[in-house]
């Protein structure tokens, strides 16, 4: 790959990586016996799993009146839930596909993490769902199948239905691009193990032998991927979003939601890339391929989308009152004003204030501040949810059905219990597989590695390159 | 060679029997491999091959897996060996009976199914009650299934039932109680039989039946919640000791002092009935209603429905009475009396009264729910001013629904603790342990009493003090009759055969045939397969029937009174002259207090005094005002602070919203109780008020007793005045700060107002800085951060309301109102039209008209919806979670000035929507829509996704969170309501309530009303059997036919002739939320007040 280089670009690779030294730095952590932080991770990680399959029997046992749900407010912490781990999803989708129409190579960094992290949240906001069904052993009736009950199928205007749909071909071809992008590197790993080790890696690796047809086949495969992906990281949290603006419920239905939901999606999305990176980075002793560039550039991203949904928010607020509909005004002065106001400041303060923070350089390339602001995020975005949810749907028309609404241990559990389910799965996978694509960065490692672009590359780059190459050779 | 003699062969070859045939022969069908098999010796092994072995192995998991999967309780269903004519399975029996219980009375139709009473209904050839209901009769049926009756007789030990030690075992049998009864019984003993108000001329019978065997029997009728003092006044004014016949109808200007008349004085069904035929406006253009001055501390049904309240503690009662009775003698030429004076603002207000009443002349009413002599006196003295007796009054038709005479129970209790009464017996519903003032009285003198008998049929507090429980039948299994007015007969009848005697108990026993048994009488035949019966036969024949000259045939007469129920007598003319005392009167009435804080105390219509507390579905209806279940609730009043906030007394209870409620620790004269409090608009300042009837210790005995240790009980805080009378206040009480909190505090609606005002402390109206207009209260208490009181609701298009003097205005508001919802509908994606004509007009198209005018929030109808859609229990701990289940709910809003404000009640149920927001949001299409216009809804096919219900702009979808109904695939996961023994709804006896026609929704599914679909089917079959077309009144839903005032109509607005159509006409309607374009199908008249704003000041 011969594109051209700016020198102003800043490294993306440090520390004169080879192509061997990437492999090695990467398989690493494969190889070795876990460390202690890891493995008190891992247990606390299967503690709260643990949680969750009790919760989840508990919900189902006794029933949804488990949960502190009421007449008035259908819908509490589990789609909040449902809505926060789909929303999370989508920064593995955007880097994987979007950037990469974008030709943003700093995402060869960083989307393996995000694309397993993509498949660990909608695992987890997948069950939500299936749970909050009053009746989940009959679950199956919102698939069209075909049956024997005469004409009775499934409501095609339901936009449950659509979530239905949108998120199993989301999960589908999410897990589908993540584990073609494996291949290569599965294979990687295996070649460098013995036993059985080997043979587990040789199967899911599919007999990778690295020819240039594998490679040939791999390539396009991974495009056409690519390319269903796209439209989904649109269409995924545009369909979510339906749900509530289909509806007629004031504060649920308006037409601003899809594209403010999936600007909070990938807000929340990277927000919670980044909280995953900076440990593991660490962990990992990756800091020379995440670099405080990716760290920055995805600070930028959460920036511009922090600000689009503070400017959503806004508009909202506007348009209530701009619109002259009692019941719109109300719904918005009461989630400023009404009893839940707390969570509206939680969201404001969080989502909109907290990541102007990263206007300044500084703080965008502050690991410390961009951990803080991650976490912030990612709560700021859970009480939006909450918010359009719970405040929305606890006083809406009639005065008379007005209620309040706190979640009971179980739904508490379960919340927590699906945190557990993320990080068991995300600390398995980090242990397992590479966590950053060895294939896709050595791609970027001539024009992006700092020996060929950084503070200490050679002038020439051309001769350098050949030299480069020639010792790598020797390794 | 033997085949040679068969008769028949085949061809030379068979007869020869030559071998190559017979091979042939024998091959040509196919091998026998079974006989061959068995033929083999091999098949005789017992070796099993591998093959085998599969076999065996694939059958017996097949064979176990079906077995087990198919293992469901057996249940059986025993036919009919011989049909009982009269059942037809799946075709529902209806009798005419009464509902009585005490002074409580409703003329009902019983529902039964294949034998089983399920459900009340009111029986319209009534003259009394006029085919209305009220929450309490249509509960009734469901305390026929209570568990907690008794199976039969029980000797009472320390306190506790003698009951074999095995729950299974029956108890003693009648004749052995009987035996000792009876041996008990000396000719000469002191007997007094304990009652309160009996209203059947037979049970009179039985009981002087008695008293001649036994001459020293008294009967002492007493009612927890008196009357006596009115019977005290009309004997002292025109000899009768009779509660008169009010007319409500007739009166243009009605004044109540402190008479709950719609919702739990005397007769709440027939007065309500009768007020809102003055009330309704049938022609805007003649409107022209009655006007409400209700004079009271607390807010009560009554109240709430009045034009206008004037607040006086309950201690100035008295004076506010003497007020307006001079008032009145001053304009009428009558002499004035002198007693306690009133403050000057409200001697203004009692002024504008009089000038009301006097323009009234003789349409006017005064009534008073006082229990103070001297008060009904002048009450009775001010309607003879007013000229009110033989128009608004009269006393042909005089009640008898209160006969308790407070005095008599005070002797009774005197001459118990002087141990000169030999025997007591405490007819069923009196429960004089527990509701006396005087209680613990009762018990010292209870002790000292040889012989105590009580028939309550569910061991109460009372019964558990007497030596023997001889429990009586539930009015459903009885034979008894009823007296309700003078001249208005009603019969009685059993629909059921009593429910322990046929499981092999002992078994219930009517209280008279007991009495009679023991006094042996001759009166009772013995002999007779149901000696009751004929009893009542004759007392009928020699006394009822002699009062009517259609039927020559005594048994024609009663077949016919049978039937119908009813009998109306001719009335007898009966004229009175009033010769009260009026200056004595006026000495009597109570003195205002000098306190700084007063307690009323009221009875509360679902609880009543306390005869009810077993009742869940009575227990889970929402008082119509407070909005609370399962308890009784100190009301404290409101108050403006003037800012942006609502303040109470001792700042109680700022946060209801969050489903908490505070505890206080209130103390009546020295006495104290932990109350939860709740906020109450229209509480008059320095006053509080609480419910009786709560705070039961004993409701049952076998395993459940659902009504115990619910609220708070008051009536050890009531008083005695003077004259022996019970009073139903205190003046000495104290309210503490909270001290604790109520955890599962269960009101089912906490917002209250929908745009009021404040004065000042002037009297002035606040006004708004910025526009002039009277400040709304409701908007400027929203910028109270994270409260949010009300804001904005004014505009809301849920209650429209106005005054009947600027009627026009409010047709022209509504007018403008729908055309601009209208204009906004117009933009629409669902094609609206097009439905209408291709489905919605071709057949049926289902409405409902709802009068709000007409409506008093009395909950029959949420209590006969209950009933007839087998809508569960849930709970107290269920409701304080909001996950109240009914099908139709009665929102209560306030408006008008904050402290004393105006109230419309909104029965609030599906609307049956026609663009409706639940059914397309269903993913699995389990909530549809029918052609007929319903909106209905697939049990078997919801997953439960709740959905619908966070999109119905309504909220009356009803989610079952836990398992209500025992209906659910797992099975010990059920709900309790008040610490049962077996969960309230896994209790097969109550289970024989359910109506059979409508599901048992499980877990985890959605619920809601579905506009009575089984009585618009039951109604379209009928129709088709009888190849008619439908007609108007055909099909009824269970509110409408429950509602003793008609506010509900329901019917086929396709028929333009049908009542629903024409009540769509009506200018004052509207929809709920019209501009959501749901196109629902309930209509709403406008609430439609007659406020005097001369009283407002």
């Amino acid at each position: 790959m011969s594109a051209p280089v700016s020198p102003i670009r800043e490294p993306l690779i440090e520390g004169g990586k080879t192509y061997h030294q990437i492999t090695e730095d990467i398989c690493a952590p494969t190889e070795r016996v876990p460390s202690m932080a890891w493995i008190i991770a891992f247990m606390v990680a299967v503690a709260c799993l643990t949680l969750y399959i009790f919760c989840v029997g508990w919900t189902i046992w006794v029933g949804i009146g488990s949960w502190d749900l009421n007449r008035t407010i259908g819908w509490g912490w589990d789609i909040t839930n449902f809505v926060w781990w789909v929303g999370i999803g989508h920064a593995g989708t955007l880097i994987s596909a979007i950037l990469l129409l974008f030709r943003q190579r700093w995402r060869t960094g960083v989307n393996r993490a995000a694309e397993a992290m993509t498949i660990f949240a909608v695992m987890c906001a997948g069950q939500f769902p299936l749970i909050h069904m009053g009746r989940l052993w009959l679950g199956f009736f919102i698939f069209p199948y075909p049956n024997t009950r005469g004409p009775l199928w499934v409501n095609f205007n339901s936009p449950l239905l659509w979530d239905v749909f949108a998120i199993s071909t989301y999960f589908t071809v999410s897990l589908l691009f993540w584990y073609t992008g494996l291949v290569p590197d599965l294979a990687t790993v295996r070649d460098r193990a013995t036993g059985l080790r080997r043979k587990i890696y040789n199967y899911f690796s599919f007999g990778w032998t690295g020819s240039a047809k594998h490679w040939q086949r791999w390539e396009s495969l991974s495009l056409v991927l690519a390319g269903l992906s796209t439209p989904l990281v649109l269409s995924v949290h545009t369909i979510v979003s339906f749900d509530f603006a289909t509806s007629v419920i004031p504060g649920w239905h308006t037409t601003i939601f899809p594209p403010y939901f999936v600007a909070g999606a990938i807000f929340s999305g990277f927000a919670m890339v980044q909280t995953l990176m900076v440990i593991t980075r660490k962990v990992h002793g990756l800091q020379e391929y995440v670099t405080l560039q990716h760290i920055e550039s995805m600070n930028k991203v959460i920036l511009l989308t922090g600000t689009i949904v503070g400017v959503a928010y806004l508009t909202e607020l506007f348009i209530a009152w701009y619109s002259g509909y009692v019941y719109e005004q109300f719904a918005f002065a009461n989630r400023v004003l009404g009893p839940y106001w707390w969570s509206y400041v939680g969201m404001m303060t969080c989502n909109v204030l907290s990541p102007q923070l990263f206007w300044f350089k500084k703080m965008r390339r502050s690991l410390f501040w961009t951990f803080v602001m991650s976490i912030f995020v990612n709560i700021g975005m859970w009480f939006e949810r909450f918010v359009i949810i719970a405040t929305t749907l606890a006083r809406d028309y009639l005065p008379s059905s007005w209620s309040y609404y706190t979640p009971t241990w179980v739904e508490i559990g379960l919340f927590v219990g699906t945190l557990g389910l993320f990080f068991t799965l995300f600390l398995i996978f980090a242990r397992v597989a590479p966590v950053v694509a060895i294939a896709e960065i050595k791609s970027i490692l001539k024009v992006a590695g700092d020996q060929y672009i950084g503070p200490n590359a050679k002038h020439h780059h051309h001769e350098q390159e050949t030299t480069t190459k020639s010792t790598d050779t020797h390794h | 060679m033997k085949d040679q003699n068969k008769a028949v062969w085949i061809g030379v070859e068979h007869l020869q029997n030559d071998p190559a045939f017979q091979q042939v022969s024998n091959s040509e069908f196919v091998e026998l491999p079974l006989i061959e098999q068995l033929s083999e010796e091999s098949a005789l092994s017992t070796e099993s091959s591998r093959r085998d072995f599969l076999k065996y192995l694939g059958f017996g998991i097949g064979a176990a897996t079906i077995a087990a999967s198919c293992e469901i309780p057996v249940k059986k269903a025993i036919p009919y060996v011989v049909k009982p004519d009269t059942i037809v399975p799946g075709i529902a029996t209806y009798y005419a009976s009464s509902f009585v219980q005490g002074g409580d009375y409703c003329a009902v139709l019983v529902k039964t199914r294949e034998g089983r009473p399920i459900k009340i209904e009111g029986n319209s050839l009534s003259k009394v009650t006029m085919g209305g209901t009220s929450a309490r009769a249509q509960a009734s049926v469901l305390s026929l299934y209570d568990t907690s009756r008794l199976d039969g007789p029980y000797l009472v030990k320390e306190g506790k039932l003698d009951r074999p030690r095995n729950k299974r075992e029956a108890g003693p049998s009648w004749e052995q109680i009987d035996k000792e009864i009876s041996g008990k019984l000396k000719p000469d003993a002191n007997i007094r039989i304990l009652a309160n108000t009996i209203l059947s001329p037979t049970t009179k019978k039985a009981i002087a039946d008695f008293t001649t065997k036994f001459p020293n029997t008294k009967v002492v009728m007493y009612d927890p919640v008196s009357s006596s003092a009115i019977l005290e006044a009309n004997q002292a004014c025109f000899a009768q000791a009779v509660i008169p016949g009010y007319h409500f109808d007739r009166a243009r200007v009605i004044v109540s002092f402190d008479a709950d008349f719609l919702g739990t004085w005397i007769s709440p069904i027939e007065f309500a009935a009768q007020y809102v035929q003055g009330r309704r406006i049938p022609d805007i253009l003649k409107a022209d209603i009655s006007r409400h001055i209700q004079v009271e501390s607390h807010m009560s049904l009554t109240g709430s429905n009045a034009d206008n309240r004037i607040l006086v503690k309950p201690s100035e009662q008295g004076a506010a009475i003497v007020a307006l009775y001079n008032e009145i003698a001053a304009a009428s030429n009558a002499a004035r009396v002198t007693g306690p004076q009133l403050d000057a603002k409200k001697t203004t207000k009692i002024k504008e009264v009089a000038k009301e009443l006097l323009a009234a002349g003789g349409s006017s009413l005064v009534v008073s729910g006082s229990n103070n002599q001297g008060e009904q006196i002048l009450i009775n003295a001010i309607n003879n001013l007013l000229g009110n007796y033989g128009n608004t009054i009269t006393f042909n038709d005089a009640s008898l629904q209160r006969q308790g005479m407070d005095r008599d129970v005070r002797t009774l209790v005197r001459e118990m603790n002087a141990g000169s009464v030999n025997a007591l017996f405490v007819m069923d519903g009196a429960n004089p342990a527990y509701d006396l003032p005087d209680a613990e009285q009762f018990k010292n003198g209870l002790a000292k009493v040889g012989l105590k008998v009580s028939f309550a049929g569910v061991a109460n507090e009372t019964a558990l003090l007497c030596d023997y429980v001889t429990p009586t039948h539930h009015y459903l299994e009885s034979w008894s009759d009823a007296e309700a007015k003078r001249g208005h007969y009603s019969l009685i009848q059993p629909t059921i055969a009593p429910l322990f005697a046929a499981l092999g108990r002992p078994g219930t026993r009517q209280a008279e045939e007991s009495l009679l048994r023991w006094a042996a009488a001759e009166t009772l035949d013995l002999t007779a397969e149901q000696p009751y019966l004929e009893f009542l036969k004759n007392n009928w024949k020699d006394t009822i029937s002699r009062q009517q000259s259609s039927f020559v045939m005594f048994e024609a007469f009663w077949d016919s009174a049978l039937h119908d129920g009813v009998f109306a007598a001719p009335q007898i003319d009966i004229q009175v002259a009033f010769s009260g005392d009026v200056a004595a009167a006026a000495a009597k009435v109570r003195k205002p207090a000098a306190t700084e804080l007063e307690i009323a105390f009221f009875e509360t219509v679902n609880m009543g005094a306390g005869q009810y507390a077993a009742n869940p579905w009575l227990q889970e209806m929402p008082d119509p005002v407070t909005r609370c279940v399962w308890g009784n609730y100190l009301a404290v009043p409101v108050k403006w602070d003037g800012n942006n906030d609502f303040t109470s007394l001792n700042n109680l209870n700022g946060n209801e919203i969050y489903s908490e409620a505070d505890k206080a620790e209130v103390t009546v004269d020295g006495k104290k109780e932990l109350c939860t409090v709740i906020r109450q608009f229209g509480q008059m300042e320095g006053s509080v008020s609480l419910a009786v009837g709560y705070g039961r210790r004993a409701t049952g005995e076998m395993g459940r007793a659902l009504g115990n240790k619910v609220g708070v009980n008051v009536y050890p805080w009531l008083s005695v005045d003077a004259d022996g009378n019970t009073q139903y206040y205190a003046t000495s009480v104290s309210v503490s700060n909270a001290v604790d909190k109520d955890k599962e505090f269960a009101c089912v609606q906490y917002h209250h107002t929908m745009g009021v005002t404040a004065r000042g402390d002037n009297g002035e109206l606040v006004k708004d800085d910025a526009t002039g207009k009277p400040l709304n209260v409701d908007e400027k208490a929203i910028m109270s951060l994270g409260s949010g009181f009300q804001g904005g609701l004014t505009n809301r298009s849920i209650i429209y309301q106005g005054n009947v003097k600027t009627l026009e205005g409010l047709v022209e508001h509504i007018k403008e109102k729908r055309e601009e919802a209208a204009h906004l509908n117009e933009q629409t994606l669902y094609p609206f039209e097009e439905y209408k004509k291709e489905f919605y007009e071709q057949g049926h198209w289902w409405a409902m008209h709802i009068d709000l005018n007409a409506c008093t929030g009395c909950g029959a109808c949420q209590v006969a919806c209950t009933a007839e859609n087998n809508v569960p229990v849930v709970g107290k701990r269920e409701v304080h979670r909001h996950h109240e289940m009914p099908w139709i709910r009665i929102d209560r809003y306030f408006y008008g000035d904050y402290e004393n404000p105006n109230v419309v009640y909104q029965p609030m149920m599906c609307q049956h929507c026609d663009n409706a927001p639940c059914e397309n949001v269903c993913p699995v299409a389990a909530t549809n829509h029918s052609s007929e216009g319903l909106n209905q809804m697939t049990y078997n096919r919801c997953i439960g996704t709740r959905y619908c219900a966070n999109n119905c702009p309504y909220k009356v979808r009803r989610f079952n969170w836990l398992d209500y109904t025992t209906a659910d695939l797992f099975g010990i996961n059920e709900n309790y309501v008040n610490g049962e023994d077996l969960p309230f709804a896994a209790d097969n006896l109550m289970r024989m309530v359910l109506n059979p026609d409508v599901t048992v929704r499980s877990r985890g599914v959605i619920e809601k009303c579905s506009f009575c679909v089984q009585r618009i089917q039951e109604g379209k079959l009928t129709a088709k059997r009888e190849g008619r077309k439908l007609v108007d009144g055909d099909v009824k839903s269970a509110c409408q036919t429950a509602c003793p005032t008609g506010a509900i109509v329901f019917g086929d607005r396709n028929n333009k002739e049908s009542m629903v159509s024409k009540r769509i006409e009506n200018p004052l309607n509207y929809l709920v939320l019209e501009e959501v374009n749901t196109q629902s199908s309930v209509f709403y008249a406008a609430r439609v007040n007659n406020r005097n704003e001369a009283l407002d000041a």
